[in-house]
């Protein structure tokens, strides 16, 4: 299968000359198009990191991430926020949209930041609020609609510029357990319809068994990798949580999730 | 132990609100600064203006304490907004609410005690200025000298100390009401945006401007309808002016509902819902900052009329450095001389005498044809209204009973002494010297007026050979707005009508010379007038307005300096209004401002997220900031531009002032940009680097 993100031995160092925190230690790893790719890990194993880099909205100590041919530890700011908004798509625990914006404009935003003609621009909005199935909501504020509608919002926002890569921190953190589930199959059709990469960094066992493969870290290694291949979802579920109580991970914290 | 989180809390809110901080400082500044006027005025025992400048500024610190209270008042209750979710944790801890609210005020009275001394130390400083500068305008030498008066220190604390009393009364009741969960709530809550009847609310957008094209059209004819009509229209502004923002935010809500193609250019859909989304929800104080701006901007355009009338004009008032009046035709002067050559050094003492005819055709020329009467005394048929002219003549001191004329070999000596050249009239001939003014009225006098010698005796008829306008003191010395120069052979057929004394003096007079002159020759004119009542009637004192000084002994220097200092006394005030009353606006558009990129700091991440150049980012920041502090201050010139227009036309029109008459609102404008710059460039840079900080 072709390396379409390629992370070669990259460093994070935080802090100063008298304290330093390494956040993430001569990592390696790739991912594939097409990917659902979930990262696990204890508070502090480095996963946000990862994604911050993974995302250029931080910067490698040392080391090498390559988005097929492009180096982006190599680009400048603004290179880099070209990057952003042609390649990447975000969501966030905490939704990140606009409060001053309807659901309809916040979807907009995306696309008038990159230019394009009024009428492109409606279509592209109009197709993806039906996707998300939000179209009813489009007049709303964030403030007025639910969790999940917030989060599926910030998916469609994300998707507005046909990324290269979907970026989702925690992105279930905040949603109850049916919305959990509806963002989940959401991302999961994403992934098998339109083929849409996705990286996603989780503490929870039942997100992470959405995912076609699961990197566990610690210390800001990857310690170990799972891949689903064609198991059921339950099945591969409960290698997870195995993982995780092996690690003395939060598998009593699922339990509720365990459907 | 509270005083110690106080003083944290306060140190903290210093470097969070450090514009706020500034501004009080600045404001404590000025207000030590004038209130030294009332106790260290060193002008006043050289001067005798009952006291006007005191007046003048303890009437402005007034408006200044209400204005400055606001502003503290406004601070404090969004302070508190702001720290909501602390306050919460202090009452979760355990800290009672009166306590809570005492650390509060602790804090708040620290935060104000570091302005204010702060402050202090620039207003002595600023006071020598101050001192300088008046000491300058009244053409004194001042030596800089750093004074301490503890009046000055008294007042400022009284000043700034009622200030805060006002604004903080307030807000122990607010503490009462408070409840642990809602404060935790507050600080998370973003601003709910409620859009409602938008747009029925569009329409107060052009009703508004409709409003406002009202008031430019019909506000030169506003002082017909009455004060009612006055009143009416002032609320009506005033109105507009906060429903203005109402229908601005609804009319472009409206506008992005409708996706306008505006939206879909690059950030322009986040900069307009930031915009209506902050002006909703501050309309209230939008109106306020705006009526602040206006007001603002007409005291400073006010003070610059006054200012520009005192530079370019008081110098041509008093062309003669020693000119004295006397209602008696045969005067010699004989005791004033005497009196004068003790005094100062002269260096020639010439009287004579103004002439009259009895009659008064130029009196009625002038009435009928100078632009600043109208058409108040022609009958409608455009003839004169001699009635309505005898009844001013007699009733109003503005111009003498009789014409006004003088013989040309006093004129000639006249000019002589004030440099200028000097004229010839033939025979059949006559000059007119006039106010600059009033000389381009003038200029087809020759064509309108034959003029008798004396019409009684029916005399030859002279012919205008000429219209001088250079300053001769016309303000009721060598006429009333107007002297006719004649041939001395014409004289013949004239009496005397009262004396002049003419005085070119060696270095400067005394500065109480003319008080003293005063005090000399008052027994003796009123003496004069009551034996002589048929010789009443020729002292007029011009048809000047707005700035009227007749003087009947008229000092040079005495004059010029009691001129200028009445003058301070109203300007210095106004530009001590206005630039508080700017300062503390443009304070509160920049807390707000800078408290949201705090606040709402994670708007701008998102924008990065979305690709946004770090370039682009800050180009938005400066659009929005821009839009946000450029509607207050160009509803404000809408409105007071209106206003200073036409106080500038009328103001140049009566002083005859040779400036342009949009000058003061084009002045006045540049100046608020000044400090609006200032302002604005601190906001803008410390919004950036606000939002910078913590991305990740």
């Amino acid at each position: 299968m072709e390396h379409y993100i390629r992370i070669c031995d990259i460093d994070k160092y935080y802090g100063n000359a008298s304290q330093v925190t390494k956040a993430i230690d001569r990592l390696s790893f790739s991912v594939s198009r097409g990917e659902f790719v979930g990262v696990m890990g204890a508070s502090g194993s480095g996963k946000t990191t990862l994604l911050h880099l993974l995302a250029a909205i931080d910067r490698v100590s040392a080391g090498h991430i390559f988005y097929e041919n492009t180096d982006i530890t190599e680009l400048s700011e603004d290179d880099l926020a070209e990057f952003r908004k042609n390649n990447l798509g975000f969501v966030f625990q905490d939704y990140n949209l606009l409060d001053t914006l309807t659901i309809e404009e916040n979807i907009s935003l995306a696309l008038t930041l990159r230019g394009g003609s009024r009428k492109n621009i409606r279509e592209a909005v109009a197709k993806l609020l039906k996707l998300l199935g939000i179209e009813e909501i489009r007049d709303k504020f964030p403030y007025q609609t639910s969790g999940g509608q917030k989060q599926r919002c910030a998916c469609a926002r994300a998707l507005a510029n046909n990324p290269k890569l979907l970026l989702a921190d925690e992105p279930t953190g905040a949603l109850d357990s049916l919305s959990s589930q509806t963002l989940l199959e959401t991302f999961t059709n994403l992934n098998d319809t339109l083929g849409t990469t996705i990286f996603m960094v989780t503490h929870d066992a039942f997100s992470a068994s959405y995912c076609s493969r699961i990197l566990f870290l610690r210390d800001g290694k990857i310690f170990h990798e799972l891949l689903r291949g064609e198991k059921p979802r339950r099945r591969f579920l409960q290698e997870i949580l195995d993982v995780l109580s092996f690690t003395g991970g939060k598998a009593g914290e699922n339990s509720e999730e365990m459907r | 132990m509270y005083m110690k989180l106080a003083f944290r809390n306060m140190k903290r809110s210093a470097k969070d609100y450090l514009i706020y901080l500034l501004t009080m400082a600045l404001i404590s500044a000025l207000m030590y600064t004038f209130n030294s006027l009332l106790f260290q005025n060193e002008l006043r025992k050289y001067q005798n203006a009952e006291d006007m400048m005191e007046v003048m500024t303890a009437l402005a610190t007034v408006f200044i304490i209400l204005v400055t209270a606001w502003l503290i008042g406004y601070m404090v209750r969004f302070m508190m907004e702001k720290r909501s979710g602390e306050f919460g944790i202090y009452l979760l801890l355990g800290m009672k609410k009166s306590a809570l609210a005492k650390l509060y005020l602790q804090e708040n009275i620290l935060l104000g005690s570091v302005s204010l001394l702060s402050g202090i130390p620039f207003g002595i400083l600023l006071q020598q200025v101050l001192m300088a500068v008046l000491f300058s305008m009244t053409g004194m030498a001042y030596r800089l000298h750093i004074s301490f008066h503890p009046g000055t220190l008294l007042m400022t604390l009284l000043g700034f100390g009622s200030c805060y009393l006002l604004s903080l009364f307030r807000c122990r009741r607010k503490f009462k009401k408070m409840n642990i969960h809602n404060l935790m709530e507050a600080g998370r809550k973003n601003e709910e945006i409620r859009e409602t009847f938008e747009p029925a609310k569009r329409l107060l957008l052009p009703l508004s401007v409709l409003f406002i094209l009202l008031f430019w059209t019909l506000f030169g004819s506003l002082g017909n309808g009455g004060t009612g009509a006055v009143a009416l229209f002032l609320t009506g502004l005033v109105i507009t002016i906060y429903l203005f923002y109402a229908g601005l935010s609804a009319f472009i809500i409206c506008y992005i509902r409708k996706k306008g193609s505006l939206i879909y250019k690059r950030a322009n859909l986040f900069l307009l819902r930031q915009f209506t989304s902050k002006v909703r929800t501050m309309q209230f104080t939008m109106g306020t900052l705006t009526v602040l701006f206006t007001l603002a901007l007409m005291g400073s355009s006010f003070a610059l009329m006054l200012g520009g009338w005192q530079a370019l004009l008081l110098d041509h008032k008093y062309p003669f450095d020693i000119l004295l009046y006397s209602p008696d035709p045969g005067d010699t002067f004989e005791r004033e001389i005497t009196f004068l050559k003790e005094n100062v050094k002269p260096l020639e003492i010439f009287p004579y005498r103004i002439y009259t005819d009895g009659g008064n055709q130029i009196n009625t020329w002038m009435l009928t044809h100078l632009s600043i009467w109208g058409t108040m005394y022609q009958n409608p048929d455009g003839s004169p209204d001699t009635a309505q002219i005898n009844d001013f003549l007699e009733n109003n001191s503005i111009y003498c009973l009789y014409d006004t004329y003088m013989g040309l070999s006093d004129y000639n000596h006249l000019r002589r002494m004030l440099g200028y050249k000097e004229i010839e009239l033939s025979d059949g001939e006559y000059a007119v010297q006039i106010k600059e003014r009033l000389s381009q009225d003038v200029q087809h006098i020759g064509d309108d007026l034959m003029l008798a010698e004396h019409p009684t005796k029916g005399a030859p008829l002279l012919t205008c050979a000429g219209i001088y306008a250079e300053p001769f003191s016309q303000d009721g010395h060598n006429g009333s707005d107007y002297l006719i120069i004649v041939p001395d052979k014409a004289l013949a057929h004239m009496y005397p009508y009262y004396s002049e004394l003419a005085l070119d003096i060696k270095g400067t007079a005394p500065p109480r010379l003319r008080e003293e002159l005063d005090t000399l020759r008052d027994s003796q004119m009123t003496a004069f007038r009551n034996t002589n009542p048929a010789l009443d009637g020729n002292r007029g004192h011009g048809s000047d307005t707005v700035i009227v000084f007749s003087a009947v002994n008229a000092v040079k220097d005495n004059l010029k300096a009691s001129i200028a200092y009445m003058l301070a006394s109203v300007t210095i005030p106004l530009f001590y209004i206005s630039l508080v009353f700017l300062c503390v606006a443009v304070t509160v558009l920049s807390v707000q401002q800078l408290s949201d990129s705090a606040k709402y700091k994670y708007r701008y991440d998102v924008l990065r997220k979305l690709g946004l150049k770090e370039s682009s980012l800050r180009a938005l920041i400066f659009r929005q900031l821009s839009a946000y502090y450029l509607c207050p201050a160009l509803l404000a010139v809408l409105i007071s531009g209106k206003m200073v227009l036409f106080a500038g036309k009328q103001f140049v029109m009566m002083t005859g002032m040779p400036v342009l008459s949009y000058s003061f609102l084009l002045k006045s404008i540049a100046l608020f940009l000044g400090i609006y710059l200032v302002y604005f460039t601190v906001t803008w840079i410390s919004f950036t680097r606000n939002i910078r900080k913590e991305f990740r």
